[in-house]
């Protein structure tokens, strides 16, 4: 081991090492003083941040080719120390208002960043499976975190049930390769696949691989738990657990399937395919019938799964899926902030017992609070793809790579199910202009900091999204 | 290779042998009055209070939990120790920082009192 | 047939028969003990196999440590320690019918595999495997990074642990 090593991970050795620390300064802090947990947990994650931005991508591996630093890794570093620091925003007032504030919490949410950041970085399946468990484990807590409400308590224990089965079906995969390749490298497997001396065995054990992870990005017909767990878990955790379980998905399968398995795709492009149109359609359809707000984020969620699954399909051709999945890393990015303004707006008008999440409950927002209610209904044209969002620029980009690989079904069914998905996002919007009510809103400068910022940039980069584009571009070619 | 074995599994025979043993051995020669008093939880010689079986405090289940994590702690030392002096410095300092680890976990559980038995 | 063939099929049909029995027995407590008789025909199959190590994590942290916790929690969960509902929902068939047919697929698509049929290769004789374990897992060019993950891990794992089953005063 030598300095070289530890300066490719050294984001993540940072924010290790001060999630430990904050473990034992927050026993320090008083309860009812937990904000400075909160805030001690974002500097450590702007840290972290800065520190990805300022690595030279020298794009090497360390540690014997356990992880790589590259400029696909950097990217969605920063993306996710993003995630987590938008994460303790929006708990940094709701864990009070609910009486669930922790100094865990923080805790646990900076090691599960340092989960996902590591699953960024991983180039061996056993640094993947050890990554999937540490951003996982933290994530079940955190679904609980709002014990002994029974919603929070089955939200935890259903997640944690069907994780670990998932897991259990990684691990199956992760055998079944290494028993066809002889190695957990994935370099080491690139290399056996391509002398032809894996076989069958290598299909299987990625088909087992491709399950687990479908079960934790939530693709259909391995989504059931989404809409239970994100409607039990406390929103702030559901905001992070939807965007950041999502990123380091996409990561892995980028990572196992875009470079190892890559031989594979004429076993498996068709599952991806299919995998992915499924998941639009069962997504969007069932999401129509929600009357709970977090109900429908969660269908929603399930949805853009999906979407973001289409980068995967030309799997395997080298020509398309270096720009299919630098599409996919842009579509991230949009959804990423999307998802994380529209849960502030949620959170905002959340109330104790759960109340203050149905769709009626916003009936009356656009006129007594104009601004609020703009944002949210721009959050919900990005999630439709209606211009001027980020929503639309990100579907473009991948509708037009899948086109350019030659899959027109796929685009198509894309196409359709947004002009679906648009009943059910707009209807919000419908209810908030169209409807009398009495909404009342909470006003944290936290809160309102997330949704504003998250609305100004899914707008404003929506008008100028070339630099993003080019640089998630960059980050992706070099990986090819 | 595998005759090393061999003691454990004569011993695994000879307890499970001589349990069923004394099981059968009872059964034989015991006298047996069955009456609804003898079938009774043995409670002092008092009438027992409700079912043999009671619930345990919660407490016990963390115990359980925290006692599986140091379990796998110590399973990780096993093979380390055992070729700890061909390992060096290096070696030593590597699983000083595992434990190290660990021992910010131990202090947590500590200074939060789940370690306490009230 | 060979001693050690003898003992595997021993060792084999006891380790099913356990498994059988720990899903089937209506006595919860007795369905964690056939547990604990599945997991050491799993440390014996483990011996079997040249791999002492795992044949000892096994007997200790999963006999030692997770059967312990399973009869813990039955402990502290039931009063009842029988379980008086059916034991087969509506859906079993289907459930069967999946089980059977994933079981019966990967037995199809990995009979093909020559891993099967073709004796390995013996283990070099005098190779001590703990010590070559002990030296990989801390040694830089070898397994140092997947180890130091497992303590945060286990660290955040604790963590957890402790937040869901300790209530604070």
């Amino acid at each position: 081991m030598t300095q070289a090593d530890l300066y490719t991970l050294l984001p993540l050795i940072v924010l290790v090492i001060w999630a430990c620390a904050l473990l034992l300064v927050d026993l320090l802090i008083p309860r009812g003083r937990k904000g400075i947990t909160a805030f001690l947990a974002a500097l450590g994650l702007a840290l972290t941040l800065g520190l990805t931005l300022a690595q030279v991508s020298a794009a090497g591996t360390a540690f014997q080719g356990m992880v790589v630093l590259d400029g696909f890794a950097r990217f969605v570093n920063a993306l996710l120390a993003l995630t987590g620091l938008l994460g303790v925003g929006l708990a940094y007032g709701y864990v009070r208002r609910m009486g669930i504030e922790r100094g865990e919490y923080y805790t646990l949410l900076l090691f599960s960043v340092a989960g996902m950041m590591l699953m960024a970085q991983a180039a061996d399946l056993i640094v993947v499976f050890l990554a999937l468990e540490l951003l996982s484990i933290p994530l079940y807590i955190l679904a609980a975190f709002a014990r002994p409400k029974e919603t929070s308590e089955e939200a935890g224990l259903k997640y944690f049930l069907l994780g670990a089965f998932a897991t259990g079906f990684v691990v199956y995969g992760i055998a079944l390769t290494f028993g066809a390749t002889g190695t957990t490298s994935l370099s080491g497997i690139i290399a056996a696949a391509s002398n032809g001396d894996a076989g069958l065995l290598l299909t299987i054990g990625a088909a087992l691989i491709l399950v687990g992870f479908g079960f934790k990005v939530a693709v259909v017909p391995f989504h059931m738990w989404t809409p239970d767990v994100y409607q039990g878990a406390p929103s702030a955790v559901t905001a992070f657990m939807a965007a950041g379980a999502k990123i380091a998905g996409f990561a892995a399968l980028l990572r196992v399937f875009g470079l190892a398995f890559s031989s594979l795709s004429a076993d498996l492009t068709a599952i991806l395919w299919t995998l992915s149109a499924l998941t639009m359609i069962v997504g969007n359809i069932l999401a129509i019938a929600q009357t709970n707000i977090k109900r429908l984020l969660a269908y929603s969620s399930i949805a853009h799964a999906g979407y973001i699954l289409m980068a995967f399909v030309p799997f395997g051709n080298a020509e398309v899926l270096p720009v299919s999945v630098a599409a996919g890393v842009f579509y991230l990015v949009a959804y990423t902030l999307t998802n994380f303004g529209a849960w502030a707006v949620v959170i905002a008008l959340e109330k104790a017992e759960g109340r203050g999440l149905d769709l009626d409950d916003y009936a009356g927002l656009g006129r007594k609070y104009p601004a609020l209610a703009a944002a949210m209904t721009v959050f919900m044209l990005s999630l439709t793809g209606v211009p001027p969002t980020l929503g639309l620029v990100g579907k473009f980009y991948l509708f037009r790579a899948v086109i350019a690989g030659g899959f027109y079904g796929l685009a198509v069914i894309g196409v359709l199910t947004s002009l679906i998905s648009a009943y059910y996002y707009l209807r919000v919007v419908v209810i908030m202009y169209m409807r009398e009510g009495e909404p009342e809103r909470v006003s944290e400068p936290w809160l309102n900091l997330t949704w504003a910022a998250s609305a100004l940039a899914v707008v404003l980069i929506s008008l100028v999204p070339a630099p993003l584009f080019a640089w998630a571009s960059q980050a992706v070619f070099a990986l090819f | 290779m595998l005759l090393q074995y061999i003691a454990i599994a004569i011993l695994i025979f000879l307890s499970t042998a001589l349990a069923g043993l004394v099981i059968v051995l009872g059964e034989l020669f015991g006298p047996r009055v069955k009456t609804n008093v003898k079938s009774m939880p043995y409670e002092s010689g008092m009438t027992p209070i409700g079912p043999g079986t009671r619930r345990m405090p919660v407490r016990f289940y963390l115990i359980a939990m925290l006692f599986i994590l140091f379990d796998i702690e110590i399973i990780f030392l096993l093979p380390w120790a055992v070729v700890f002096r061909k390992l060096g410095v290096f070696g030593l300092v590597e699983m000083l920082i595992f434990i190290l680890i660990l021992l910010v976990g131990y202090l947590y559980a500590w200074k939060k009192g789940a370690l306490e038995w009230e | 047939m060979t001693p050690l063939q003898l003992v595997f099929l021993l060792t084999a049909a006891l380790t099913l028969v356990a498994a059988f029995r720990v899903v089937t027995t209506r006595n919860l407590v007795h369905a964690a003990l056939w547990l604990v008789v599945t997991l050491f025909g799993v440390a014996v199959l483990f011996v079997l196999l040249n791999a002492p190590f795992l044949a000892v994590v096994q007997v200790v942290v999963y006999i030692g440590a997770i059967a312990v916790l399973f009869i813990f929690a039955i402990m502290l969960t039931r009063r009842e320690m029988r379980d008086q509902g059916a034991q087969l929902n509506k859906g079993w068939w289907a459930a069967a019918l999946v089980s059977l047919l994933t079981f019966g697929g990967l037995f199809w698509l990995t009979r093909s595999w020559d891993g099967f049929t073709r004796t390995a290769a013996p283990l070099p004789t005098g190779q001590d495997t703990l010590s070559a374990l002990g030296k990989a897992l801390v040694s830089p060019d070898a397994f140092v990074l997947p180890f130091e993950i497992a303590s945060v891990l286990l660290l955040a794992a604790l963590v957890g642990a402790v937040y869901v089953a300790y209530r604070e005063k």
